[in-house]
């Protein structure tokens, strides 16, 4: 080694420090070790961290290394962390905490109640960013939790809300919006992260010279009214330079009468260039919803192999109860298949997409339906190393009532009674669709989300409220604690000074583990 | 108790955009004392005949819409501070639009924006908070399968007389549950815990109410009134689900034999 050599090490390492703890969005595209920088680890969706320190052999061992208590209504929230800062959120909250220790750097809170739960913050560079229970957007000091700017996203008197995490796409922050209670057309928005000023807005509802206006009755204004929320993350192919993201059920809800046809771009998964907001395709995976099916579920992207052909992918389980693959550079279906018993659908059209059963729409006198529900947003996992599909999925029997029939419908419309339902968590081999093992949850609640590791681990939270660690193969249980309440989110990894953590927020609490400090 | 079980069933499943803003705004809300609500709602009783007199004709009965504007989801009556947005408009008219004046006094105007306010707020609960709404499905509209098919139903194929009675434990039952509530409770009822028979190594049986059976451990409510629990891999554990027989039906029904068996079950007044 010259003696060059550490002088620019050092000035390496001093250069380093100084932007240290801002967030380079080029790492999104990195699988998530030392950080946890975004919703989903990366861009990819797959919940999917290579980190092995805490595997087969040793995860029997795990111990408490801190907990932190958010003193709030239950946390919903992703924890992000970006260089040894832990951020979490709750509605109009967000903490910066150290991610070592769990002590608290800073709290940030806005007027308005803490009700309403949120799903996490983004960060870009050296700013963060939330969305809010009257549907602000927020932008602050990742220094100071100082509020930079704040923009609206919708109408809160419309009853439009916030609560997901923002996506930063290079320098874009995508904002989705929430609201089922009257008609509200959803939307995508791009916002500069600097300024919060709109680069652009994709609206789900299409416009007159839109292919997709033919999939809407035209008698009354039902196309212009809604639905189609846009109310979790998406997720992003930087090499194909496409936005992936789910969309929601469109209205009114439950009565299909006073809107004849598919509905698009409800229910649909979509990719959008990420620097116009223009739509580049779509898959419609719930036509005509009826049901309250929103399919804004992670839209998971992974590459491989199927039919003996080299793939890049995209894979969604859908709260309608079904699983599809899709080629992602075009939306083309390669598989598709319920995860759950469906008796709403009659099977799948040519291009992949599921047919409704018109005589299972919401009725005045009920109809019962299964299928439903199947998931919903806590995120899904998939391993590249087992290349299965993991989901907290629910097997459900629910009766649906059709109270306000006619065209002058709107908003809800019908009423859902779910009458007997069981959690399991399935793993789908993504070459088929077939279920390769169920772990089967004596418990009837829980849906949290999962994470898999390097360590041939799946993280999750079961039915009976454990927090578990199962085999990433087989689904046999390695490792499991009871941290008396709910996980409503799902469980991060990250590794700091040479230590693997694992984090799970449940109710107020945020617990993170390790193996044994040495 | 089995309303709230239900309610907690419902908000799981339903979990869908978090907890909806609805469900409050955390502590330090607080409504309308009693003699509050009550005037409030003689206003909007009030409010009710005015608005049926001169505004449902274009407004629709409803409120949404007609040959006028839909005020549900309009959005000058979302943001409406107490008339301040609404009272012009209906004093004024829009003579553009087509709409009349109407010399309302003050007094007229608050009413209506009573009632408009308690129209909103209905609506807003029957769509978004989940059980939230009052259950105001008639019987009739459920009640559109053959009583005759219904009892036939019963007392053969779906096997319901092997341990029920219309003259026993389902006399009366159409009086005491209104219609979604009834239908609900026969296609699988909310709030009956599975049993357990759980044999410790010694050999010594409890029975009692399953509390706990995650695959690590199991807990009961034993019949002598004592909570018991075990480690799962030390005892042998026999459950019965008292629902057994609703859960294998619901899985056979037909929509047309659940309206045949609402329909009977209504008959039992």
């Amino acid at each position: 080694m010259n003696r060059i050599a550490p002088i620019m090490a050092a000035f390496l390492m001093i250069a380093w420090a100084a932007c240290a703890q801002e967030l380079d969005p080029s790492i999104l595209a990195q699988p998530p070790t030392a950080n946890w920088p975004t919703f989903n680890g990366d861009y990819s969706g797959r919940r999917y961290s290579p980190l092995d320190q805490i595997n087969q052999n040793n995860v029997g061992s795990l111990s408490l290394a801190w907990a932190f208590q958010g003193r709030t209504p239950s946390l919903e929230t992703m924890p992000i962390v970006v260089d040894g800062i832990m951020y979490l959120t709750a509605a109009n909250q967000m903490w910066a905490i150290d991610a070592r220790t769990g002590r608290q750097i800073w709290h940030y809170q806005r007027p308005g109640g803490v009700g309403g739960g949120n799903k996490g913050a983004a960060m870009w560079k050296d700013r963060l960013f939330m969305t809010t229970p009257d549907d602000a957007l927020v932008s602050l000091d990742a220094r100071t939790g100082k509020l930079l700017w704040q923009i609206q996203i919708d109408d809160p008197a419309l009853k439009a809300f916030g609560g997901m995490a923002p996506l930063v796409v290079k320098d874009h922050l995508i904002v989705g919006t929430s609201g089922d209670t009257a008609d509200l057309p959803g939307f995508l928005l791009s916002v500069d992260p600097m300024t919060g000023r709109i680069e652009w807005r994709w609206d789900v509802m299409p416009k007159p010279d839109d292919p997709a206006w033919k999939t809407w009755p035209h008698n009354t204004d039902v196309v212009t009214r809604g639905g189609g929320m846009t109310w979790l993350t998406g997720t992003y192919d930087p090499e194909l330079n496409l936005l992936y993201w789910g969309t929601g059920n469109p209205h009114p809800v439950e009565n299909g009468e006073t809107r004849v046809g598919a509905n698009l771009y409800t229910c649909s998964i979509v990719a959008l260039n990420p620097d116009t907001g223009k739509l580049v395709w779509y898959f419609q995976s719930s036509p005509h919803d009826t049901h309250d099916w929103d399919m804004v579920m992670t839209p998971v992207l992974f590459d491989g192999t199927v039919d003996g052909k080299p793939r890049k992918m995209v894979a969604q389980a859908g709260k309608n109860g079904l699983f599809f693959v899709l080629d992602r550079t075009d939306g083309k279906a390669l598989v598709s298949e319920a995860f759950v018993p469906a008796n709403w659908e009659s099977g799948f059209a040519k291009n992949g997409e599921p047919i409704p059963r018109a005589d299972k729409e919401p009725q005045p006198d009920g109809v019962l339906v299964t299928g439903g529900v199947g998931t919903n947003w806590q995120a899904p996992s998939f391993d590249p190393e087992t290349g299965l599909f993991y989901v907290n999925s629910r097997e459900s029997m629910g009766v649906f009532y059709l109270t306000m029939p006619g065209v002058h419908a709107e908003g809800w419309a019908g009423r859902d009674f779910f009458l007997s339902s069981k959690s399991m968590m399935k793993a789908i081999d993504y070459r088929t669709g077939k279920i390769q093992w169920v772990r089967d949850d004596p418990g009837r609640g829980g849906a949290s989300g999962i994470l898999s590791t390097g360590g041939h681990l799946l993280f999750t939270q079961d039915g009976s409220q454990n927090l578990i660690a199962l085999d990433a193969s087989t689904g046999k249980t390695l490792w499991h604690m009871y941290p008396g309440g709910s996980m409503n989110t799902g469980p991060i990894t990250y590794q700091l000074d040479g230590r693997q953590y694992v984090v799970f927020p449940v109710d107020s609490v945020v617990y993170a583990f390790a193996l044994p400090a040495r | 108790m089995i309303a709230v079980a239900l309610l907690v069933a419902i908000a799981v499943i339903r979990a869908q955009e978090g907890a909806s803003p609805a469900g409050g705004y955390g502590p330090g809300g607080r409504g309308p004392s009693p003699a509050q609500a009550a005037a409030q709602a003689a206003a909007a009783k009030r409010g009710e005949t005015i608005f049926k007199q001169n505004c449902a004709a274009c407004h629709g009965e409803d409120l949404t819409g007609g040959r006028g504007p839909d005020l549900i989801r309009s959005r000058l009556v979302r943001h409406d501070k107490g008339g301040d947005s609404i009272g012009p408009v209906v004093t004024q008219g829009r003579p553009d639009k087509g709409m009349p004046a109407f010399p309302f006094s003050p007094e007229q105007i608050s009413d209506l924006v009573a009632y408009i306010d308690s129209e909103l707020t209905l609506f807003d609960l029957h769509t978004r908070v989940p059980g939230g709404y009052p259950n105001d499905i008639p019987a009739e509209r459920l009640a559109t399968g053959s009583a005759e098919a219904g009892k036939e139903f019963f007392f053969g194929a779906a096997g319901c007389s092997k341990c029920h009675s219309p003259t026993g434990d389902l006399a009366g039952i159409a009086k005491k549950y209104d219609a979604p509530d009834l239908e609900q409770r026969f296609l699988y009822p909310t709030g009956v815990p599975d049993t357990a028979t759980v044999t410790p190594p010694d050999g010594k049986q409890f029975n009692g109410t399953l509390l706990l059976n995650d695959g690590f451990n199991v807990a009961i409510r034993g019949d002598d009134g004592w909570y018991h629990s075990w480690p799962a891999k030390d005892v042998k554990v026999e459950v019965h689900d008292p629902l057994a027989a609703h859960e294998a039906l619901l899985q056979k029904y037909t929509d047309k034999e659940m309206h045949d068996v609402f329909t009977y079950l209504e008959t039992l007044q």
